[in-house]
Formats: C-alpha cells, sequence, structure tokens
C-alpha cells in the first residue's frame, strides 16, 4: 500500500506501524514490550489529527506529517512536564529531546512531582529510583507479557500519583522476581540502574 | 563492546560496561539468541573475573605434602612437560588423560584435545558433558546420527505444542523458558514432565508429576498408547526410519495402568499428554538433565527420541528434538572433540578415513584406540598416572565425592589450569592460571549450534593467561622433546582456521568476519551459506540414511529408598548458582543465595517435625551434609531436592557412582538418603 510521509510517497506493506516510516522521538515504545500509545511523544499528524505512530497502522492514502509547529509544541510541552516533575539526570536521550525541543521547564509553576521520591533498594542487584520514573511501563510489560512472563511489577495510581511498584508492595525478593533485570535493560530513564553503576 | 554470556548454552549475546576496570551494567543487544533479554546471571553475575581468588601465578610443587611454590611461567611449562614425558615414558599414552573444559573457546578445547591426540598420543579426551548430557548424545547419535538440537531456538516462536521432560527451564536456561513461556500466552500447549513443582511445571497446560527416575516408563507408555490409538505418523515411519518392528514389539508392557502404578501419573493424563503429542504437528520436546543422570539415562532419552520418530516429529520446523545443553561451550567442546572416541566433527577415532584426515592434517600417527571416559579416569588412577585438567572443579561436580578424593590424593601428577581456586587446587602439582571470558579472544557454540564470538575486553590480571597460549606453550615442550611438529599460532583466529580446514562440512564456511553482525550455525560448509537451522530435513546422518528405533527398557534406580534411608534425594541447580559455584558464588550473585537450601515437602517436614529453615544433616550411605530445610510443595513427598553449588555442603558427597552403561553418567538424580534434626 501507499501512504504519503512528509509530502513524500511511501511503498509499505499491510500491517505496518506508522513508528517504522515515520522518524518520529518515542519513549514509552519498545521492540520487546508491549506498551502502546501511553507517552504521546510520537504523535504525528494523520489526515489533520494527532495519532501515535507507535500505535497506528499504515493504511492506503494516509497523508502523514511528523514535525508540524502543533507537533513540535505539543512534544515541547510535554517534555517540559515531565522536566518538571522528574529527575532527568540519568535519560541522556531525554535530555537531549528537551534541547531540541527548546524546552523551558521554567516557564510553568512548581508542581508537586515525583522528585522527592526515595529510592528503593531491597535487592542486591538493582536500584529502584523512582524519582526519576516517567511511567512508561516498559518495566512493568518487559517483566510481564513482554518478556518474561514474571509479572513482579505493577502500575500504581493514577496521575501525577501513579507509579510503578510490586505487588502488595512487597520487597522484590518477596515478589515472583527472578533479577534477570531485563525492566532495567529497558528503562529509559536511569530509574532502575545496577547498584555495580553506584559504587564505581 | 560485544561478547558471549559464560554462562550457560543458550549463548546469549551482552555487552557488558566497564568503568575502572569493573563491570558495572550489562545490557543486551537486540540480536539472536537473545534479544536483548539476559537472565541474572548475565546481566548481574558477570563479575566473577574480579574476584579476590584469581589465580594469578603459576604454582607448582613436587608432592601433594609439599606447599605450593611461586613459579615463573617458563618454570612451571618446563617442569610440568618433563613430568608428562616421564608417565609417558614409563607407562605409555593411556596413562594420562587431558580434559579440555566446556567453559573454555573452541579454539582452546581444540588445541587441548590435539595436544593430547597429536603429541601425547593418548585419546583420554572428554570433557564435563560426560556428566550432563552425554546420555542424549549417546541416545541420537546412535538413532539419528547427530548430537544436538535438531531445531533452532527461533522455532520456539513456531511451536504449537512443547513436551519439556525433567527440564528446570525458567532456572537453567531462563532466557529459553522466558520464550517458551511466552509462545505458551500466545496459545501453543505445554506439557511438563517432572518431579517437581517448577517454574516449567507452573506455565504448563498439563503437569505429569512423574516420580522420579520413571520417565522412562511414562514415554514408552505413550508411544505405546499412540500406536494403540493409531496416531502415529506410518508415511514418516515408513519413509524415515528403520528397526520399526522390533521396536513396537518391546513395548507390549507398557500399558497405560502398569504406567500408573509405576509413574504414579493417572492414566487419562498420560494418555492426554500422548494425544497433544501425537496430534500437534509442530510439537517440540525439550529435556535436560532429569533425563540424562540416571543409570537409565541412555535409554531414556531414547525413549524420547523414538516417541519422536513416531510421530514424524523430527526434520521439521517447530518441532524436533531439543537437548538444552549445560555450559557456554559444551556443544562446541564435543564439536570440537574433546570425547574420547571422536575426533572434531564428531569422526571416529575407530575408523580409519577420519584416523587419515587428522594424521594428514596434523602430519603425526595417531593412536587407533578410543579413550577413557571422564568418570572411568578417576576410576583407572592411579594406572592413570596424570591428568591435564582445564577448566573444572571434579571435588564439587563428580558424585561420591569421598571417593573422588582418596582417588585425586592417590594420583601421581594433577594440572590445574583455571581461573579460580577450587575444591580441587589443591590436589594440583602445577597450577596455571588462566585468563577469563573477559579477558581473550575466541569463540563458544551455544545449544542450538551457533557459534558466536568471545572479545578480549581486559587484560588478564597477574600472569594470567589465556587457555590457549597456555595449552600451546605447553604443546611446544612436548613437541619438541617428542620430535613432533606443532606449530605455532599467533592467536585464536590461526587456530580457528585450523579447525575450518579440519571439519570444512561443519565450519568450513564460519569465519570471524561474518561473526562481526551475529553468530553463524553449523553445519556452513561455505561462506555464502546461512548455517543450517533444522537438521535432518531429508536425510538422517546414518549410514542408510534413516533413523533408528532402539528398543529401551525401564530399569529401577541403582539407590532405591529403604528403612534407613527413606528419601529419594536428587540433586541439581538453582537460578543464581552455576555448577560447582566456582564462578557464581564469587560473584555478587553469591548475596541473593548464600547457602544451601534443601526442599522438603510439607508433609515429609510434618512427619519429621522440621520447621522452614530449620538447620538439618541430609545423610546418605556415603556421606553427610548440613543444610537449611526449605518446606515446600516443589518437591514431592518422599524427594528431597539439593542443589550441588556448595563447596561446604557438598551435595555430591552424598549422590553415588553407579554409571549408565552406556554413557557412563553418574545416577545424580537419585540417591537414598535420610534426614536428621540438628540438636
Amino acid at each position: 500500500m501507499r501512504l504519503r510521509v512528509d509530502g513524500k510517497d511511501v511503498e509499505v506493506q499491510e500491517g505496518t506501524l506508522l513508528l517504522q516510516v515515520a522518524r518520529v522521538p518515542t519513549l514509552c515504545h519498545h521492540p520487546h514490550t508491549e506498551t502502546r500509545g501511553l507517552c504521546r511523544i510520537c504523535l504525528v499528524e494523520v489526515n489533520g489529527r494527532l495519532q501515535p505512530a507507535c500505535a497506528t497502522l499504515a493504511q492506503e492514502g494516509m497523508e502523514v506529517k511528523t514535525e508540524t509547529e502543533a507537533l513540535r509544541r505539543l512534544r515541547k510541552t510535554l517534555l517540559e512536564w515531565l522536566a518538571l516533575t522528574t529527575d532527568l539526570s540519568q535519560a541522556p536521550e531525554l535530555l537531549a529531546l528537551l534541547e531540541r525541543y527548546g524546552a523551558e521547564p521554567a516557564r510553568w509553576p512548581e508542581v508537586e512531582g515525583r522528585k522527592e521520591r526515595e529510592a528503593v533498594e531491597d535487592n542486591p542487584f538493582f536500584l529502584r529510583d523512582y524519582a526519576k520514573c516517567v511511567n512508561c511501563r516498559r518495566c512493568v510489560d518487559a517483566c510481564g507479557d513482554g518478556v518474561m512472563g514474571v509479572y513482579a511489577l505493577t502500575l500504581e495510581g493514577r496521575g501525577l500519583l501513579a507509579h510503578p511498584t510490586t505487588p502488595l508492595g512487597r520487597p522484590l525478593p518477596e515478589t515472583p522476581c527472578v533479577f534477570c533485570g531485563n525492566c532495567v535493560q529497558v528503562c529509559p530513564t536511569g530509574a532502575l540502574r545496577p547498584l555495580a553503576l553506584e559504587v564505581a | 563492546m560485544r561478547t558471549t554470556c559464560p554462562y550457560c548454552g543458550v549463548g546469549c549475546q551482552v555487552e557488558p560496561e566497564l568503568k575502572e576496570g569493573r563491570v558495572v551494567r550489562v545490557l543486551a543487544p537486540d540480536i539472536p539468541p537473545n534479544h536483548g533479554a539476559l537472565c541474572v546471571k548475565g546481566r548481574f553475575g558477570l563479575d566473577f573475573p574480579f574476584s579476590g581468588k584469581r589465580l594469578l601465578h603459576p604454582l607448582v610443587r613436587e608432592s601433594l605434602n609439599a606447599p605450593f611454590r611461586r613459579a615463573t611461567w617458563e618454570e612451571a611449562l618446563d617442569f610440568a612437560a618433563e613430568r608428562l614425558l616421564d608417565v609417558l615414558r614409563r607407562k605409555g599414552p593411556e596413562a594420562i588423560a587431558v580434559f579440555p573444559s566446556a567453559k573454555t573457546t573452541n579454539e582452546e578445547v581444540y588445541l587441548a584435545q590435539k595436544l593430547a591426540r597429536a603429541l601425547l598420543g593418548t585419546n583420554n579426551v572428554d570433557h564435563c558433558s560426560r556428566l550432563c548430557h552425554s546420555s542424549s548424545t549417546a541416545a541420537l547419535s546412535r538413532s539419528l546420527g547427530g548430537a544436538s538440537m535438531t531445531n533452532p531456538i527461533e522455532d520456539i516462536w513456531k511451536t504449537d505444542l512443547f513436551l519439556v521432560v525433567g527440564s528446570n527451564t525458567t532456572e537453567t536456561h531462563p532466557v529459553i523458558a522466558a520464550m517458551i513461556k511466552k509462545r505458551v500466552r500466545q496459545g501453543a500447549r505445554m506439557i511438563v514432565v517432572d518431579p517437581r513443582y517448577t517454574g516449567m511445571a507452573e506455565a504448563a497446560t498439563l503437569w505429569l508429576r512423574v516420580r522420579p527416575g520413571t520417565d522412562l516408563f511414562l514415554l514408552n507408555a505413550m508411544a505405546r498408547y499412540i500406536l494403540e490409538a493409531d496416531l502415529w505418523d506410518r508415511a514418516y515411519v515408513e519413509a524415515r526410519t528403520e528397526g520399526f518392528e522390533a521396536w513396537r514389539a518391546s513395548l507390549e508392557e507398557y500399558t497405560l495402568e502398569r504406567a500408573e502404578a509405576v509413574t504414579g501419573v493417572e492414566r487419562e493424563k498420560i494418555a492426554l499428554a500422548a494425544r497433544l503429542y501425537a496430534t500437534t504437528e509442530r510439537a517440540g520436546a525439550y529435556w535436560a538433565m532429569g533425563v540424562t543422570q540416571h543409570t537409565k539415562g541412555t535409554a531414556t532419552a531414547q525413549a524420547l527420541v523414538n516417541l519422536a520418530l513416531l510421530t514424524g516429529k523430527v526434520g521439521k520446523e517447530g518441532a524436533g528434538l531439543n537437548p538444552l545443553r549445560g555450559q557456554n561451550n559444551v556443544q562446541g567442546a564435543g564439536d570440537m572433540g574433546a570425547l574420547p572416541d571422536v575426533y572434531p566433527g564428531y569422526l571416529k577415532v575407530a575408523e580409519e578415513g577420519a584416523r587419515a584426515r587428522f594424521e594428514a592434517l596434523w602430519g603425526v600417527p595417531l593412536n587407533p584406540r578410543p579413550g577413557l571416559r571422564m568418570t572411568e579416569v578417576f576410576e583407572a588412577i592411579p594406572e592413570v598416572e596424570a591428568i591435564y585438567l582445564i577448566g573444572e572443579d571434579p571435588v564439587t561436580s563428580e558424585p561420591y565425592q569421598d571417593h573422588l578424593k582418596a582417588k585425586l590424593a592417590a594420583l601421581p601428577f594433577l594440572i590445574v589450569q583455571d581461573i579460580l581456586e577450587n575444591e580441587t587446587t589443591p590436589f594440583a602439582h602445577v597450577v596455571f592460571p588462566a585468563a577469563s571470558f573477559l579477558e581473550k579472544d575466541g569463540t563458544f557454540t551455544n545449544t542450538d549450534r551457533r557459534v558466536q564470538r568471545v572479545r578480549k575486553l581486559l587484560e588478564p590480571p597477574g600472569e594470567a593467561r589465556p587457555d590457549w597460549w597456555i595449552t600451546q606453550a605447553l604443546g611446544q615442550r612436548l613437541a619438541q622433546a617428542l620430535g613432533r611438529p606443532w606449530p605455532t599460532y599467533p592467536g585464536p583466529g590461526a587456530i580457528w582456521e585450523e579447525v575450518r580446514r579440519a571439519i570444512p562440512e561443519l565450519m568450513g564456511g564460519i569465519a570471524y568476519a561474518r561473526l562481526e553482525a551475529a553468530g553463524v550455525r553449523w553445519p556452513c560448509p561455505r561462506e555464502d551459506h546461512p548455517g543450517e537451522a533444522v537438521l535432518f530435513r531429508e536425510r538422517f546422518n546414518t549410514p542408510t540414511g534413516r533413523a533408528r528405533f532402539h528398543p529401551v527398557d525401564y530399569t529401577p534406580p541403582a539407590e532405591p529408598p529403604s528403612e534407613d534411608y527413606p528419601f529419594t534425594l536428587s540433586t541439581g541447580r538453582v537460578l543464581f548458582h552455576w555448577h560447582g559455584g566456582t564462578l557464581s558464588r564469587n560473584s555478587r550473585l553469591q548475596e541473593a543465595y548464600p547457602e544451601l537450601k534443601v526442599e522438603v515437602n510439607p508433609k515429609d517436614a510434618e512427619r519429621l517435625g522440621l520447621q522452614d529453615g530449620e538447620p538439618i544433616y541430609v545423610v546418605s550411605r556415603r556421606g553427610r551434609i548440613r543444610a537449611r530445610a526449605w518446606v515446600t510443595e516443589r518437591t514431592p513427598e518422599g524427594v528431597v531436592y539439593a542443589p550441588f553449588h556448595f563447596a561446604e555442603a557438598p551435595a555430591n558427597r552424598l549422590t553415588l557412582d553407579a554409571l549408565d552403561p552406556i554413557s557412563r553418567i553418574p545416577e545424580y538424580k537419585v540417591s537414598a538418603v535420610r534426614l536428621e534434626k540438628v540438636d
């Protein structure tokens, strides 16, 4: 099938996600987890409407725009809000995006954010530092359906209070966790990181 | 930089991040076989090269009574070569054995077996597969003419039914287990045959809790039922197999009724399992030590082979016979000829044509007599006077530890070549300090025959040297004294080139340059060949091209429970540790699982008045160990399970050295013990 992306004709097979043809930034998307359309960073304009590229299938005749003024403003705002609420100091890719979109978090009033959360150190292998967590769900998916099928992580709460945790908030060694660290592998912000990094 | 995980046979690709000479983080690239996934060992257990117990200098001594003294490499190599030559002159080549290591690279294994055969003239060459999958390789070789997984790991995504027998996959091959479990979530079915309620049993569609050591009866009964219900693949059996009628006749006694009585599994469940396996086109069998580590290990693996042939499952995508190999390079160690009866490429020592090939390549006459297997070598001490032992800790891994220690104490000359001190080091006369996987180049071959690169990221500590360097230097001294050729290889790449020339039908197309992007599977005869994924699509690797049924009969375990020793002890591994513990217990993994826990069923615990976490003694006819009781439904009534990783409480002090008559594997999965309270 054929569609147009930023004015260029593109030929794709059925079942192709827009993300595969549109060069847009992503955050919650990961090839081995099953999160779709959560973070809105990859939004594109499809026939005038905003759609998440990671969760939208290409269709015949689509007119896709990946970098309009509206999209740029939207991404900038989303990134500013993340920076406002979250410690992004160990998220180099997000910091680069902030720069690319000229984000100015300081133009917003302060909000009660996640930055104050204390890191959880409950196992010999990795830290859960949720002050740095943007709730992308990749860890939850890698632990569950995406990779391991272990389900030791889950998302709790809503809105700004939402955060990943364990079942009933138990320490990881008391959950089904097998410490494979596949959650650490997919974490885009350094919220989950090896303890070995800390001592070095 | 990318390299290959040194723990299990999955062969996960890893990118260790080093900072100030330490591994601080391990990420995995999105390429086969693991596509970014790892288990706890690969992710957090790669720090053992930095252990304070690393061997840093060559050590020598005249006798076990003398203390070790630090020596230069020259001195230690000269000393070792002289002692080996002395044994060779006095007692001949049969008095020497060389054990290459399935933890070392293909290049290193190749060189070590070449040293044994081309210089010392002995075929007493073996490796730790003797203790793990030798039963599988024996059955697969005689039936199919090949000793490996028939199907690639990626076939998991095409499999509609998994028959998992005696494999605690979630703990021993966690990344493969995660794939299988995900495929089951996508709708595939899984039958698990295991006495223990493992992670696989938990994820199974159908769990058959057999009594330990009765799998063979179950598998034969499944075959008999499939024949009776006429669910077998007649066309496949006629076109591709031989020996069917004699085998069929051998199944007469294996009725569902008897199977229920012997295995403890309800007959309806056995019939259902048989029906599901026979009627699912893409059904793959996966197995491990629960099948092989029995006095009837070869027979049990054979029963599985017979069942797969009966239902036409071999040579097809998403199906096959898939022994999950344990060590990172145990497949490669076999491929490289670390076996007493075959050269590299499984070419038989006893066959003149094969011998001629290697005589021409190495420029020496070769010994036509197959050598002793590892378990037999230890028994043959002191007729065997010298052992060159690489990367292995038999004191922890062989059965009946006290007996083995007595044998090692009587061994006149032992070279231990390892990266870390272990329980066998105290029996050595020479210690060669080796480089770890992070400190050298080469290749490992994983469980599905994929040859993958190992890359040097660090310098070895102290005076440690790569195993290939040590073997080469020892070989130079032997070659000079014996007047035999022994080329000097500038590095692992040059050794690999010789492997390609030696067995071009398997490895000819696998050049290092090709391995940059991802590993390549053998057989791969040419550089434009992609490497074979599914084996035996057209014909089997037997003289007739057909696969052969072999009748196998059920025999009870060598040491059944008795009044004094009422429990069956089964040994194995846990997620956080690796075999003898040399690696994992010198890594961060030790913190997560510091001591031996023995699984005891709650009913047995109640009878004995044992609390969860209480210290106990586990006692067999051969010794006793102290452990902590873990009261859990994971293990069935009457059975206790002990991992063998703990040198201070070695499960192998308890196990018996009864061996399979064909593979000579010990019966690690069944010995009789009793539990005693600690006062």
